[in-house]
């Protein structure tokens, strides 16, 4: 018969924990690519792409997670897209992801005051340049902290990967917990690994949103 | 070979959606009051509570702010029993929602009362009002109208992760559409539906958390 | 909150409506797909002893598992275990995400109009189990008590079916929720396999499932997408080849501690 210490609960938590960081790797750098597409629609000149953009930023933000998983697991096959399932699984956090951040960035860009947008316009720049070269610059200030703040819910949003079956953290904590009869002592520690992995990201965002504040005082 | 889109079992098994939007819906209405009531008592309690609380109401929230949903609820459901505390699916469901909204909700009222001068806290106490007074109508409720969209954002957010739920057998929405499925076999065509209620769900939240904010701040409202 | 117009929600709706009416297409692997990719990709259950857990290394291993492999090892293919759960194995399958599905599963009329079954490869019978101090020996005992069942399984199917109307019946998402359940007290008795109920007693719990009651003999069969005759047919010929030569009953030795039954 085969036993498990606390150490072999650890162990296997910190080793499905690779995943959970993986996939959340995966889902933020995608995340913030689509999300800066979102982006650029949502601020768009053009009525069409301003509308598509609110749509999936509504479509995004009002429908649970969960439910966007499992329509990626179980519908993109059945549109005809042959993905494994962590493809699948990241695909709907990405979606998920940039639906936030192109909101959080569209809030940042806005609060660049007006008259840049004028100045620069008045040098003769397109809406692309105008971007890149005068509001994204001030803005990426601006978005840092709030960005840093919203991995921490992708890295929690990953542990719902777990219901459709994946093995990550959460999925490996409910695996234990049936392996030991230990409910308790397994998902404390599961707890604590995801606090380990969020809290830094959580202080890291506090830290930086108070620098940006003292940094504007002083100006 | 196609794959033929199918509803005909909506019919049949509207029941079971009506039970399990039912469940969604008492969830975020008792949820949501008390979950903003935790919030604003230990936004209190982080700003003007006895010093040795604090630090424990600090370390609640980055506790609930920084692990998922998901392992909140198992620790409560299946965890707690083994230290004697046993409740039903519901309950568990419930109190996971009241403590994830708690926190939030304290770090944002908390953002609130920080905008808060100590000239107008002085002011407050000068009238002769208590502590307490001073906190509720000098601190609070300026607060609270300040950051009631982002109080409400927060709403419409737990509600949709209470989707989870489903996973400790309560009887949601989600749990609806995974037993329609586990029935009819008809995966993809459950969620979409069970989706699109979430969908409707989320803008009517939003619409009555606006008509809440009319009516407990009406002065600001008349004012805009 | 973002601040959205209507047109937004309009737009957020159209979208979900298009993907409901959309008309996709899905393929199928036939026997040819699967030799010709070198690997066949089974859903696996990683929550069901004996028929499938995970060792201490987090693999899977059980009946389920040797079956798996004995099939990708006469097919001559690599194989790719999917560890699923009770209720979504046959989306699994529909959404073709793996080749077959061989986790404990048992037929019944309502999945045989979505997918094909092999020929029975283990036995297994499903009944209701709680604690000694549990006063069930019929169906009709369980009235007025909660039972945990993983949903979608024969069990919650068949159960649902004959249970007194005012009995509670808790469907966990997987076997994992249902045997926690148990565990933690969250239900009194529990529908699950005979096998699945000794394999967690021989791991000695604070509570023990024994036996109240029988409620089907459901033997686990293979699943696989319909329209596949060739590679039903090389399913139930590896089947019917493990059977007769011993193979099988080795696995049953194994995992079941006891020979395949004769009418197997």
């Amino acid at each position: 018969m085969m036993e498990f210490s606390t150490w072999d609960i650890v162990r296997n938590l910190l080793l499905a924990a690779r995943w959970t960081i993986v996939l959340s790797l995966v889902a933020f750098a995608g995340g913030a690519t689509v999300g800066l597409v979102i982006l650029f629609l949502r601020i768009s000149k053009q009525k069409a792409a301003r509308v598509f953009a609110g749509g999936y930023i509504e479509l995004f933000q009002g429908t649970p997670l969960l439910m966007q998983l499992f329509l990626s697991f179980f519908g993109l096959s059945l549109l005809g897209v042959e993905v494994p399932a962590w493809l699948a699984a990241s695909v709907a956090l990405i979606l998920w992801t940039a639906s936030f951040l192109a909101e959080i960035w569209r809030g940042c860009v806005e609060s660049i005051p007006k008259g840049q947008w004028e100045a620069s316009a008045s040098l003769g720049m397109g809406r692309f340049e105008q971007m890149r070269h005068v509001i994204l610059p001030q803005a990426l200030t601006i978005a840092i902290p709030p960005t840093v703040g919203f991995s921490v819910q992708v890295v929690k949003g990953t542990s719902l990967t777990s219901i459709i079956g994946f093995t990550e953290l959460a999925k490996a904590g409910q695996v234990l917990t049936n392996a030991t009869f230990m409910p308790f002592t397994v998902y404390g520690f599961v707890a604590l690994i995801y606090f380990a992995l969020c809290f830094p990201l959580s202080k890291s965002s506090q830290f930086l949103e108070r620098k940006l504040n003292v940094a504007h005082r002083d100006h | 070979m196609g794959y033929v889109f199918d509803y005909s079992w909506i019919g049949e098994y509207s029941g079971v959606l009506l039970k399990g939007l039912w469940l969604t819906v008492w969830l975020i209405l008792v949820g949501a009051t008390f979950g903003v009531a935790l919030g604003i008592f230990c936004a209190w309690v982080r700003a003007l509570g006895p010093k040795w609380a604090r630090p424990i109401v600090g370390a609640y929230v980055e506790l609930i702010r920084n692990t998922p949903f998901l392992i909140q609820l198992f620790f409560i459901f299946f965890g707690l029993p083994s230290l004697g505390v046993q409740m039903g699916e519901t309950q568990a469901a419930l109190l996971a929602m009241i403590i994830n909204l708690g926190a939030y909700g304290c770090e944002i009222v908390r953002a609130g009362i920080q905008a808060t001068t100590k000239g107008q806290f002085e002011a407050g106490w000068s009238l002769g009002l208590s502590r307490i007074e001073t906190f509720r109508h000098v601190v609070l409720i300026p607060a609270l109208q300040r950051i009631w969209p982002a109080l409400s954002s927060q709403i419409v957010i737990v509600m949709l992760g209470s989707a989870v739920v489903s996973q400790i057998a309560a009887e949601d929405i989600s749990y609806a559409a995974d037993f329609i499925q586990s029935r009819t076999f008809r995966a993809f065509e459950t969620y979409i539906v069970a989706t699109l209620i979430y969908l409707a769900l989320a803008i009517l939240l939003r619409q009555l958390l606006k008509g809440v904010g009319w009516v407990l701040f009406p002065k600001r409202s008349a004012a805009r | 909150m973002p601040f959205l117009t209507r047109r937004a929600v309009v737009a957020a709706f159209a979208a979900l409506a298009a993907v409901m009416v959309g008309a996709p297409h899905s393929a199928r692997a036939e026997l040819a797909d699967i030799t010709t990719r070198g690997t066949l990709r089974v859903a696996v259950p990683q929550d069901f002893p004996p028929f499938g857990s995970v060792g201490l290394d987090m693999t899977p291993q059980g009946y389920d598992i040797d079956v798996a492999k004995l099939i990708a090892e006469k097919l001559g293919v690599k194989i790719e275990l999917t560890p699923v759960t009770s209720a979504n194995r046959i989306p699994f399958l529909q959404t073709n995400k793996v080749d077959l599905v061989i986790s404990s599963l048992g037929k019944n009329p309502d999945r045989e109009k979505v997918i094909d079954f092999s020929t029975a490869y283990a036995p297994f019978f499903n009944g209701v189990f709680a604690p000694d101090n549990v006063a069930v020996t019929k169906v009709e005992d369980l009235s007025g008590k909660t039972v945990g069942v993983t949903r979608g399984s024969v069990e919650d199917l068949e159960l649902t079916k004959i249970i007194p109307a005012d009995a509670t019946v808790k469907r966990y998402d997987n076997n994992n929720g249902t045997i926690s359940a148990f565990l933690s007290g969250q239900v009194q008795v529990v529908a699950t396999g005979n096998v699945v109920a000794a394999a967690i007693i021989e791991k000695n719990p604070p509570k023990k499932p024994l036996l109240k009651f029988l409620i089907k003999n459901s033997p686990c069969f293979v699943g696989m997408n319909k329209d596949q005759p060739n590679l039903k047919a090389k399913v139930d010929e590896i089947i019917a080849a493990a059977k007769a030569d011993g193979t099988m009953n080795a696995i049953a030795q194994k995992w079941l501690k006891t020979d395949l039954p004769k009418d197997l």
